[in-house]
């Protein structure tokens, strides 16, 4: 089987590893990092629950060769809580209850991440355009959407002040 | 989880070294968004990916003369908020930003979608209805095909194993009407119709998605009557809907295309 070196900052620490050539990103973070924070569903890119950040930009790793992280920063949903700290995206979904069962709740973290670092304050109409491709079957979206709203903000209101 | 099959990776930092190495069974690689699926469909069983998304030449987008050239490697994002895009040919940035989702979009690239040809893309109805070019390269030489002559049917491209589809080239014309209507409920559209005001007032049609190959029609505004067309077209019925639904879907989509088209005029 082909194998291939790579090296990464994955949630700001330096990894370097042998990876099977064919383990898709998704397989190489929870298999080879233990990150199984990522969950993995439809395995087509339509579910959005393997979302990661690859250089800041939302991927699907389900999708995503491990190999094309090389020399590239990833961020997983175990790299946003800071110790016991939640991330404020975290902790709005929290308070909005916009999670029952939680199995896409790290991919809509990290794609509302990914969201807010392109848009800080961002209208009903964008949350939703940008979360089309997230799948939730327990919240209806709703909640999901006044959570990013509320955090947006906030956001807003933070660099106003 | 469902697993790859081996193989190999290359990545080549040089157009030349790429030439090399791709073959029938040395596919070329960028985003992987429908290769991989493909892979781990068991579909394909390449013997080595080249990955062609760290070539330069590849990734650029410009403007030479009267035309707008796109990298094959350029990503529907890139597309999507690239200014010499929407300054030249606004329609495509306009599509791009509607292919998938954000992150098919951030991967996915131009050429992969044309070389995969599948029948729902959003890009290959615009780039037909644009006359765009792709432009093929190998070892042995170089041509260059118009999109339409490139997709000769479903998942199906006149690309030879060791071609490397290297740009796609839309000529600017400036002034030039171009609408794009899409219909969709997932990821892909249902339909897909574009229409281009051509300069003696006709005007072109061009129906994506509903059948396995896109379909164009041509002549006199008042000649160009959406029912008939929804009734000719190919339409294969699927988990998107019925025949009967898709040609309704269709016919609404033409009509709404033209009605842009005239409103603008």
């Amino acid at each position: 089987m082909s194998t291939t070196w790579l090296s990464a900052v994955v949630n700001g620490r330096k990894i370097r590893h042998l990876v099977a050539t064919r383990s898709t990103l998704a397989e190489f973070l929870r298999t080879d990092l233990g990150l199984t924070g990522t969950k993995v569903s439809c395995e087509l890119q339509v579910c959005g629950v393997c979302t990661v950040l690859v250089d800041g930009v939302p991927v699907s790793s389900c999708t995503y060769l491990a190999v094309d992280i090389d020399g590239r920063d990833v961020l997983t949903i175990e790299g946003m809580a800071n110790g016991e700290q939640l991330h404020e995206i975290q902790q709005a979904f929290i308070d909005h209850f916009a999670l029952q069962c939680g199995f896409c709740t790290p991919g809509f973290v990290m794609m509302t991440k990914a969201l807010l670092d392109q848009i800080a304050n961002p209208s009903r109409g964008d949350v939703e355009k940008f979360l089309e491709g997230n799948i939730c079957r327990c919240t209806g979206y709703a909640p999901i959407v006044d959570a990013i709203l509320e955090i947006g903000s906030k956001l807003h209101e933070e660099t106003a002040s | 989880m469902s697993f790859l099959p081996d193989f190999t990776h290359r990545r080549p930092l040089a157009l030349e070294e790429a030439l090399n190495l791709v073959s029938a069974d040395d596919m070329p690689y960028a985003g992987g968004t429908e290769l991989l699926l493909a892979m781990k469909a068991g579909l394909l069983r390449p013997n080595s990916l080249v990955d062609l998304k760290h070539l330069p030449e590849l990734r650029e987008i410009t403007v030479d003369g009267d035309d707008l050239i796109i990298g094959a490697a350029v990503t529907h994002q890139i597309v999507a908020g690239s200014h010499t895009v929407r300054d030249s040919v606004p329609i495509l940035a306009e599509v791009a930003a509607q292919v998938g989702n954000p992150r098919v979009r951030s991967v996915g690239t131009l050429g992969g979608n044309l070389c995969f040809a599948e029948p729902r893309s959003d890009i290959a109805t615009v780039l037909i209805a644009l006359d765009a070019v792709v432009c093929l390269l190998s070892a042995r030489g170089e041509r260059e095909l118009s999109v339409a002559e490139f997709i000769v049917g479903p998942y199906t491209t006149v690309r030879e194993g060791d071609e490397i589809l290297t740009a796609i080239r839309v000529q600017i014309v400036p002034g030039r009407l171009v609408v794009y209507e899409q219909f969709k409920t997932l990821e892909r559209p249902t339909v897909g119709v574009a229409a281009v005001g051509l300069d003696d007032r006709s005007v072109r049609v061009v129906v994506g998605a509903v059948g396995s190959v896109v379909e164009q029609f041509e002549g006199p505004r008042h000649d160009i009557d959406p029912a008939q067309i929804a009734q000719h077209v190919e339409v294969i019925a699927d988990l998107g809907g019925s025949e009967r639904y898709k040609r309704h879907l269709t016919e609404v989509s033409i009509r709404r295309a033209l009605e842009r088209i005239e409103a603008t005029r």
